[in-house]
This record gives structure tokens, sequence and C-alpha cells, in this order.
């Protein structure tokens, strides 16, 4: 592809190809041994299962977490597919420099196991990594594997859109690109400019009002094939965050080309439901801008009438997320009347202090959701942590000028705040009168450099929230006959 | 000092007169008698006030006149749909600050049970908290004069019984707001230990140990945190054998922070907000003020309560970030930031209480990070636990006596987070995830050698002072803690 970034190599998935055999110039290649606990040594005058992945003269020894009922039950407590992952991830760096193919011996594995392992290898390895899977029925992990590839391409564009720096990747880049998916069967819906101020995006347009490059909705739609109401997804999408008038410190600040990484996800969850045909109809309302210092940059100070009608006073101009979510979550819930509303954002810093990077904070109105929520992200390693929504009445934003203001003003003395909990607040303020049920995670914690330690998601740098959406479709809105 | 009277229902003829209404009333007994009395005065103001006795709805009527005599006010107050407990005692505090200008109230309470007219009778007693010795100057007319206040009920004696117990707490709640209220100078350690001391009336064994004995047991953390400091620290130790010499069940072990001024020490804090540290010892004044509400009501359990009292001061004798000590468990911790000094005042205490004591369940309060109040402001106190049991209970607690908690996640990627280069801890991971990192580090200090115990943390950073008034909370020392840690006793560990 002519038009594709000199780097796009490194996010080409990983091919993959199932074998029953292995020939000669196979048997040669780098050989991963899964060893469960428990189970007999894979090479010979080995006494002790190792802790940690180790080489040897070709092998590579992976110990794998206990072994599981075949094939394991969902609800078995100890079926881990996140700590598998895991497992293969972590050899990645003991195979010798510059390994590009391996062959993954998984014969003794059930197809779950070595999916599971192949994924790990997937979400972890270089771009263009090459994997021979081993295994006694390829027959029979074909069509898993298929369901896999969807996922994990779907994961990779959403890495690629998150990596792309701000200069590459403006709004209406950003837009130009997501355009390309109506190849998979998705219906795309561009709102420039000129369409938002007709139709009264005003918090979106104040935010995108500094930068040269204006601001834009993009409106993904997948039908489906059920007569239900869609869930709809809305991902912030900041393709580069300065803070605008209340301009951030210089230091870390090219972490903010990461803004994005909410829209990116969701709509990375909607390529993956496309490439797997999911049943569900569910679409992506995703507000674009860039936060942006200039002539006609808004302030801290102004009014802004948003989409719903509300008025917002703005308080500090580094708070533009809770701005177009709040247009955005708004023409989600009168567009589409949703069967259920969920946003993700790289929102608050206060997320980070109160969760760190092991868990995206995760708000809403309506328990069964985020329990679902929960249970998807746990599936695939992506945690969340239910936070409390405060209580109605907060006066935390009220505005003495406006129905409302956008965040508590900082305090004089450093006294700390609840932000990520006011803007959750703040976001529910723009659900309309009868509100869907809607869940916001604040991701903040799930981009950047440090959130890659040992124990971070496989699908990061960049790939937060795909298998989590994805999955969440797939366990709660896929069937028929749910009530 | 007010006298709470419980009494047979009569309309008074002069002072204030409170109606409690629920939702949908209609107006009955003395609510009808004072009706007519006003010649239908109330029932006019409550139509024109569109009073419909949703929770929190007040209506104010003065000097009503008519044949009630010399009413200086009528004040109805709404209860909501289904009167409880709760909102009994919420309507009870919001009733005081409208009352206290008159010598004597009397409150309608004949259409509630004994119960909820106990209740409405503590909500107005805790909303009555007022630290004032400081004041020299005070006019008396900005002081309250409620001298009588009389609650009418069916059944006098049945609502004093009950009353009686709801007072034994709120004394408890009261001492730990004096506590918290206090400043710097006037309580420090030793005057703190001191005050632990006025509980052996009430049948608490107290035992103080000063540094000779902290240095011979070797309480190292603690004492680091302790050596900066011109005022000597102290541990106090407060059992309650309330459960009879019968009972064979080892004792629930509270364990509360008592810094009684935290600068940061050598990591010196930032000026602005810094005087709020006189209230870094709310985790022992909850733990302080829940043994004398547990021993003034005679629980029928065994409780062992335990503080750790230090100033954390910057000087020449100070603790240096760097610095490793050696805690009273034998592992060593290295010291990067003398403002995490909490957790090292803890870790001692958790280790001694479960040695010593063998709990059956081991709590700790602390005032401990301000990525607490980042995470959930100051509507929830962070729990933290090792036990699903327990925390569910503790919810339940909270939940209960308005003193909520919120579940918090602790997890081994979260340890990691304080490994050392050269000790086996670092006592700070961090600002991201900061109360969850401090969490797991007293959880190293929770000895699970000889199997599993119980243990909850609560980080009340958020909610040990409040910045305005609540229903039964005047702005100041919340004394948080104490009634859940009551509420926790009384529900689950007696008889």
């Amino acid at each position: 592809m002519a038009s594709e970034p000199a780097d796009a190599a490194r996010f080409r998935p990983m091919r993959l190809r199932l074998r029953g055999r292995l020939g000669r110039k196979a048997a040669a290649r780098p050989r991963l041994l899964p060893w469960p606990p428990g189970a007999p040594a894979p090479l010979p005058d080995l006494a002790e299962r190792p802790a940690a992945p180790c080489w040897r003269e070709g092998r590579l020894l992976l110990p794998v977490p206990a072994d599981q009922a075949d094939p394991p039950a969902w609800n078995s407590s100890a079926w881990d597919p996140p700590a598998w992952e895991r497992a293969a991830a972590a050899a990645l760096p003991a195979l010798p420099e510059g390994t590009r193919r391996a062959v993954l011996d998984a014969r003794h594995l059930s197809p779950a196991q070595a999916l599971a392992l192949a994924r790990g290898l997937a979400l972890a390895a270089p771009g263009g990594f090459r994997l021979d899977l081993w295994h006694d029925r390829p027959e029979a992990l074909a069509p898993l594997w298929q369901a896999e590839r969807a996922m994990l391409k779907a994961v990779a564009r959403a890495r690629r859109w998150v990596a792309t720096p701000a200069n590459r990747l403006t709004p209406a880049r950003f837009a130009r690109a997501l355009k390309r998916l109506e190849r998979h069967g998705i219906a795309v819906q561009v709102l420039g400019r000129g369409a938002l101020e007709r139709a009264g995006f005003g918090g979106l347009l104040a935010v995108g009002g500094g930068s040269a490059h204006p601001p834009r909705l993009v409106v993904l739609r997948w039908a489906g094939r059920l007569a239900v109401p869609p869930v709809v997804f809305v991902g912030k999408g900041i393709t580069f965050d300065t803070g605008g008038l209340g301009l951030k410190r210089g230091a870390g600040m090219e972490v903010m080309r990461e803004d994005m990484a909410g829209a990116a996800a969701c709509a990375g969850a909607m390529l993956a439901l496309a490439l797997r045909d999911s049943p569900a109809p569910a679409a992506a309302v995703l507000p674009m801008a860039e936060n942006a210092i200039g002539a006609a940059a808004y302030r801290p100070g102004d009014v802004v009438a948003t989409l719903s009608g509300r008025t917002v006073e703005v308080v500090d101009t580094d708070a533009e997320g809770r701005l177009i979510l709040a247009d955005a979550l708004n023409y989600a819930v009168r567009a589409f009347r949703p069967e259920a509303v969920i946003d993700l954002a790289t929102l608050t810093g206060a997320a980070i202090t109160a969760l760190g990077h092991h868990r995206a904070a995760l708000y809403g109105n309506d328990p069964v959701l985020a329990a679902a929520l929960c249970a998807a992200g746990e599936a695939v390693g992506e945690r969340l942590w239910p936070m409390p929504l405060p209580q109605a009445g907060d006066a935390a934003l009220d505005s003495d000028i406006a129905d409302l203001r956008q965040c508590a003003p900082r305090d004089p003395s450093g006294r700390a705040q609840p932000d990520a909990g006011h803007a959750a607040a703040f976001l529910h303020e723009f659900l309309g009168d009868d509100p869907p049920a809607w869940a916001h995670l604040d991701m903040a914690g799930m981009v950047g450099e440090a959130a890659r330690g040992e124990d971070a998601p496989l699908s990061l740098p960049g790939g937060f929230g795909v298998r989590l959406l994805a999955g969440l479709v797939a366990a709660r809105f896929e069937d028929p006959h749910r009530i | 000092m007010t006298d709470i009277l419980f009494v047979k229902p009569a309309l008074p003829r002069s002072g204030a007169l409170v109606l409690p209404l629920a939702e949908g009333f209609t107006l009955a007994g003395l609510a009808r008698e004072a009706d007519a009395a006003t010649e239908g005065a109330v029932t006019r103001a409550l139509e024109a006030a569109g009073f419909k006795g949703r929770k929190g709805q007040i209506c104010t009527l003065w000097a009503p006149g008519g044949k009630g005599g010399h009413l200086s006010r009528i004040v109805a107050i709404g209860l909501g749909a289904t009167p409880d407990a709760r909102t009994a005692e919420a309507a009870g505090g919001a009733a005081w600050p409208l009352i206290a200008g008159d010598p004597e109230a009397f409150i309608a309470t004949d259409g509630l049970n004994a119960a909820l007219t106990a209740a409405f009778a503590s909500g107005a007693r805790l909303r009555s908290y007022r630290f004032d010795k400081y004041r020299t100057r005070e006019k008396a007319e900005d002081r309250p004069k409620l001298v009588r206040l009389s609650l009418a009920s069916a059944a006098p004696s049945e609502a004093k019984a009950a009353f009686a117990t709801l007072s034994a707490i709120a004394d408890g709640v009261f001492l730990a707001r004096d506590l918290v209220s206090e400043p710097p100078n006037v309580l420090f350690p030793e005057e703190m230990a001191e005050r632990c001391r006025g509980l052996e009336k009430l049948g608490v064994e107290v035992e103080v140990l000063g540094p000779k004995e902290l240095s011979k047991l070797g309480f190292g953390a603690m004492l680091g945190v302790a050596q900066g400091s011109a005022r000597e620290p102290r541990v106090v130790v407060m059992q309650w054998k309330g459960a009879g010499p019968a009972s064979d069940a080892p004792p629930v072990a509270l364990i509360g922070k008592g810094v009684t001024f935290d600068t940061g020490g050598i990591s010196l804090k930032s000026a602005g907000g810094m005087e709020d540290m006189k209230y870094d010892m709310a985790g022992a004044g909850a733990v302080i003020g829940a043994m004398a509400a547990i021993a003034g009501r005679k629980a029928r359990a065994d409780v062992v309560g335990l503080v750790g009292l230090v100033e954390n001061m910057p000087s020449g004798t100070a603790q240096r970030p760097g610095d490793v000590v050696t805690s009273y468990s034998g592992q060593t911790i290295e010291v990067i930031n003398t403002d995490a000094e909490g957790r090292l005042v803890l870790a001692d205490l958790l280790w001694y209480a479960r040695e010593r004591f063998r709990p059956r369940c081991m709590i700790d309060l602390a005032t401990l990070t301000g990525a607490i109040i980042v995470a959930l402001g100051h509507e929830h106190a962070g729990l933290f636990s090792n036990d699903d049991d327990l925390a569910q209970k503790l919810l339940a607690a909270g939940a209960e006596v308005e003193e909520k908690l919120w579940r918090m996640p602790l997890g081994e990627a979260y340890d990691k987070l304080i490994r050392s280069d050269i000790a086996d801890m670092k006592n700070v991971g961090g600002r991201p995830g900061g109360s969850i990192s401090a969490a797991q580090f007293i959880q190293r200090f929770i000895d699970t050698r000889e199997g599993h115990v119980a243990w909850a943390h609560l980080d009340i950073a958020g909610t040990a002072w409040a910045t305005k008034d609540g229903a039964t909370t005047p702005k100041g020392a919340t004394a948080f803690g104490v009634r859940l840690l009551d509420r926790l006793v009384a529900g689950h560990y007696e008889g």
C-alpha cells in the first residue's frame, strides 16, 4: 500500500501457520516447549521446571500456569487465559536476538491453551513475527484462529493510530483513516467544522478552536443482524493535548500524542466486530480535536453552550476531554437511543493517582453493565476497578454563571481533589433525562512509557480497550434471547 | 451541656417545638394538638411552604401564638417516606441548629417508636458538638443556649435505655473529636497517652510504652520517625475484656496511626495547608474513641486497641531519606520519603499486635495518603483488605452509620512498586496508585506465617476532617471510624 507510512511493518500482525507435523526446515527453527507444572520434562536430563523461560540448545523451555480441565469450563477459576498469554509473552526476550520465526510445540495442549499462548506471542511480538503452531489437531484450531486474527488485526490497527505522531494524525487525517473502515462494512460519517457548527457542538468546537487543524466528529455504524438498539462506544480523540492556555509543563508532553487512545480503542473494537461479522448492532461516536494554543483558543472563564443546550463554565482548558465527550455522549444518546453507552478516555491524572498503571477506573450508573465490563476486562487482562460516582448535589461542579462548571478550581493551598470522580459526574449530566445504561472508563494510566511495566496488559502500548469492548459485546450483546 | 429527657407526650407551653413528619403525613398526636392550639397555623404554614415531609425538608414558624402559649417556634422536619434509625438521626442532627438558640426544646416524637426516638436524640447530640475551649471572648448570645431537650415517647423508659447505649457511643465520638481538634502544641504523644489513661475509669486496661520499652522491643521503624522530634513517642495498648471469663474467642484488634503533627520531616511538606496535619492522628483518635464507646456501653466482646503516637519533625536528629531501618518484624525498610511515616508506625504496631494478641481480625485506621483523596474525595474512606468476609462486614457497618467505605484493590503488581535495591522494601511506591502501594506496604506487616488473619486497612485521609457541616457532624473533626468500629463489634463479635 503506497500511502502506508514507513514504520507500518511494526504494526503488521503476527503470521501464524498451523502444522500437524514439522518438515525438515521447520524442525530446525527455534522451538518453544510449554511446560505445565507436574508434567514430565520436555527435554531429557532436566530435573526442575524453571521459574522463567530458559534457552537451551535451540529449545526454549516455557513454564506455563497449572494444567486445566479440557476443554476449560467458561466459569472455571482455574482457567486464566491472561496468565497463559503473559507466560508466552515472557518467552520473547529469552529467544536469541533477531529471531523472527519460531515453532510452538503445543501438541499436548488443548486448543484453547495453544491459542492463548499464540495470542500472547502475537500481542507481544515485533511486527512481522512468524509462528508455526504445531498441534495434533490443526483442523480444530483453524476456525478458532480466524476469530483470533480478527481481534489481533483490530488491536494492531488501534496501536498504529495511537503510535502515529500528532503532526501526522490530525483530526482530519484520523477521520480519513477511519473512512477506510468502510471496506469492512462499517458505515462512516464524518462531520467537519461547518456541520458541527450547524448542529451546535459547542464543547467540541471550543476545544478545537485554538488549532490550525479543525475538529471532526466521526460516527461509525455496524448494522449487525439483531433488531435491537445498538451498543454505542464513545472515545476521546484529542490528537494532541498541549493543555491549551492552561499549558502543560514540557516534561513528558510528548505522551499527549496518545490522548486519542480512547477513540482508537473504540474504532478498533468496531473493526473487530466487523471482521468477525458480529450479529450485534454497534456504533462509535468519536469526537476529535487538537487542544492547542492559538489566537482563537478557548479561555478559562469562557461559557460554552454544549450540544445538550446546557451551558458550561470553562475553568481549566486542560480539562478538555470532558467537554468533547459531553457533546459526543449527548449526541450518542439522542441519535441512537442505545441499549448501553460506554465511553473510553485518557481523561485525568487523578485516575492514575488512584489506581496506578495496572487498572483503569470504571464509573457508571448501571451495576450490571459495570460487572459485565469488569468481567470482560479480567478475561483479557485489561483490568478495571469500579469507582464511586459522586452523588448528585455535590457542589464541586456548581457554577456562579453557567448551568455547571467543567471541573473544580484548583485549591490555592494545593489540597487534593477527586478530579476523576468530578469528571465522571460531569459526563453523567449529559446523558439526557432518561439516561441509558452508561459506563465511563478513565484509562489515563494505560498510555505512555510509565504504563509499560512488566505487569502491563499485553495490548499495550496503544491497544487497550479493543479486546475489552469486543469481548463485552460477545459476552453480553450478541445473544438474541437476552432480556 | 444539654440535658436530654424522654417524657410522656404533652404539649409544651414555651420554648421550641419540633414536629418530625414522614412523607404523606396527616397531623396526629402532638402535632395535631399543636395545630389546634395555634388555630391551624401549622397546617397553613406547611401548605404555604410546600412541606411534604421529604427527607431534609424543613419549615419553621416563628412565635405561632394562639392558645399555644409562648412557643418561640415550631419546626417541622421531614423524615422521608420510610423513617428508619438513619433518617431519624439525620433529622435530629438537622433539628439541632434550629433549636439550639432556645433554652428549652420539645420534640414531638410521639409517633415514632422508642428506638427511633432515641436515634433522633442521638442525632441532635452528635450535631451539638463544638470545640470552643480556646475561644476566650465569645459572646453568650453566640453560644447554644439549649439546657433541656425533651423528647415525647409513649415508652419513655424504653427510649431512655436505648439512648443510654447511643449516648455512650456519642461519648466516644466526642472524645475522638476532642483529640483530633486539639492543636499540636497541646496534644503531643505523651499528652495523648495521658488522655488514654482516662479510659481506665470505663474499665479499660491501659498500658503505655515509652521510648525505652520501644527500643528494647525493637520498634525500629516507628522510632525512626520519632527521632526528629523533641517529643518522645508512645505506644498505648488498651484492652477491653467484655466477653467474660467463659469466652475463649481471641480479641478484635484495632490499630491507629497517631502522628500528632506531621511536618513531613526532612521531606518537608509545602506550607499551604500544613496546619491540617494536626489531624494526622485521627486514626488513633478513632481507635481511642471506639474503645471508649465499646467500653462505655459495656460491649460483651474482647477488643484491644493499639495506637502509635509520634511527632514527625525535621531536625538535626531526624531520619533522612535513604536511611534503612529495621522494623519490629525484622524486615528492613529503605526510607525514601520521610513524609511516608504513617506506614512505618503501623508496620511495627501491626506485627506486634498479631504476635501479642493473636487477634481474630485486625483493622487499622490511618490518615495515610493524599492519593486516597484524589481517588475517593471526602465521601468515602478507602478500604483495603485481605479478607472478603471482613471487608463485607465493614462495608455494611459503614453504610449503617453513614461512615461510608469504598473497597480498593490490592495485588502483586502493586506490591512490586515498593521493591528496594538495598532493603526488603522501600516506604513509597510513587504517586501512581499511591494509596494502594501504601496498603501493600502495610500488608507486608501482617504476619501470616502461622496462617491467615483477616486484616483491613482504612485510609481515612479524606474523611477525618470536614470543611462543611454534615447531618450529625459539625464541620471540623468527624471522628470517622468510631461509630463504624463500634457497629462492627456490635454486629459480629459480641455474645
